[in-house]
């Protein structure tokens, strides 16, 4: 048998004992039962399987990265779908915002894999005398940026609310500034043009629209007008904006740009 | 010209004197670099060569054998890949797959695809892709190739 067999068999035993073991400790305190389901036990097992060789397709690269990362996805969420069904029954609204969950987690770990493999070729880079070229997911390019986004996301619904209370005496029938004005014209044009900017200077950033979102939220509980979907106003906009920005930087060659900007 | 013996050293050691870094004293330096590393032989249908390793970009294996790649040819080469390992200077050429060694002194480009893929431009022409179990092989090389131009070893 290969070393690389080996290494998958010995951690599917690992995790798998460790998947039983949690579930015959766990489960009777989170049930309160001193039964538990066998059919429980098995697919805790095959969770801690499968969790255990969680690391093993980023040994690969290329197409044998993505096929066996994608494999690893369909069993574990199989597992864990059924799993849940154990204990939620087939309410499918729950089943699907778990798997959600499941994906959610999953892309996060890619994405802190990804990163890792980024800083790896930004050393190889150094070492070679090249530039090391734009930071992970480009977050210091993005910094210059994030002042605008916390000035258009948060202090100016604040400010635009408190003007509100100013001239109405705290009383209005429709809150036209921090409940139309702001998240229909100002919050999406200002994320659009903004994001056109940063992505003809940086191309694709996309912790830009991501702080958009995540800026946003805090007025959820801030601002009495504000709303969930305030939040998708402003980082779909930037999203746009940054991609269209992007697609001018490759259309236009810097030289004509420069040639232009001279005019 | 001086030329010192030392008792008891393995392999020759060639040290320029000057006092200012230039242009010509780096092409010295190549040239030299070049003449105490043996040349590769290589073939060209019938025409048999012997290249200097400082010419290529990369050797490979194609199913029929060892090829070779300068920036402007593609010559056969009658030795195999970890023949060609042994024979290449350790601090410039690295394997970067189970299929490629390459001259690290020739890269131009370090790019990573959204899969994982590290894809290496060599002369801004000819793309390469790097394995990523040999990705520490080649941090290893090049660590060892900035020690030798600082001056150890």
């Amino acid at each position: 048998m290969g070393e690389d067999k080996w290494a998958w068999l010995v951690r599917i035993l690992a995790g798998g004992t460790a998947g039983l073991l949690a579930a015959l400790i766990l489960i009777p305190y989170l049930m309160d039962t001193r039964l538990v389901d066998p059919a429980v036990c098995m697919l805790c097992a095959g969770l801690g399987g499968a969790a255990g060789v969680a690391t093993l397709p980023f040994a690969d690269d290329g197409k044998q990265l993505l096929l066996h990362s994608g494999i690893h996805f369909a069993v574990t969420s199989a597992l864990f779908v059924l799993l849940m069904a154990r204990f939620y029954g087939r309410d499918w609204g729950v089943l699907l915002l778990l798997e959600g969950l499941l994906a959610v987690l999953y892309a996060l770990i890619w994405l802190g894999r990804w990163i890792g493999w980024y800083v790896e070729v930004m050393r190889l880079r150094t070492l070679l005398g090249l530039d090391a070229g734009p930071s992970p997911l480009k977050w210091r390019e993005t910094l210059p940026y994030l002042p605008f986004v916390l000035l258009l996301c948060d202090i100016l619904p604040l400010v635009l609310r408190w003007v509100e209370h100013k001239i109405n005496g705290g009383w209005i029938d429709i809150p036209v500034l921090s409940a139309l004005i702001l998240p229909f014209v100002l919050m999406p044009a200002g994320g659009f043009f903004a994001g056109v900017s940063l992505g003809k200077r940086q191309g694709v950033c996309p912790l830009y629209p991501a702080a958009c979102f995540v800026c946003c939220l805090p007025m959820l509980s801030l601002v009495s007008t504000a709303e969930l979907f305030h939040c998708f106003l402003a980082a779909v906009p930037a999203l746009a904006g940054n991609i269209l920005g992007w697609m001018y930087r490759r259309a236009v060659p810097r030289k004509e740009r420069s040639d232009g900007s001279h005019c | 010209m001086e030329i010192r013996t030392e008792p008891g050293r393995q392999e020759p050691k060639i040290v320029i004197l000057a006092g200012a870094e230039s242009e010509e004293l780096r092409r010295l330096a190549d040239s030299l670099s070049r003449l105490t590393l043996g040349p590769i032989p290589v073939s060209r249908g019938e025409e048999k060569l012997l290249l200097p390793q400082g010419d290529f970009l990369r050797f490979y294996a194609d199913g029929k054998g060892v090829s070779a790649q300068t920036a402007g040819e593609v010559y056969a080469v009658p030795l195999r890949l970890y023949e060609l390992e042994e024979q290449l200077d350790a601090a410039r050429f690295v394997r970067i797959s189970n299929a490629e060694i390459i001259n690290l002194s020739r890269v131009t480009a370090v790019d990573l695809s959204l899969s994982g893929t590290i894809c290496m431009t060599l002369d801004e022409a000819v793309k390469v892709y790097v394995s990523r179990r040999y990705v520490k092989k080649i941090k290893e090389t090049l660590n060892l190739g900035r020690r030798k131009r600082n001056g150890g070893g």
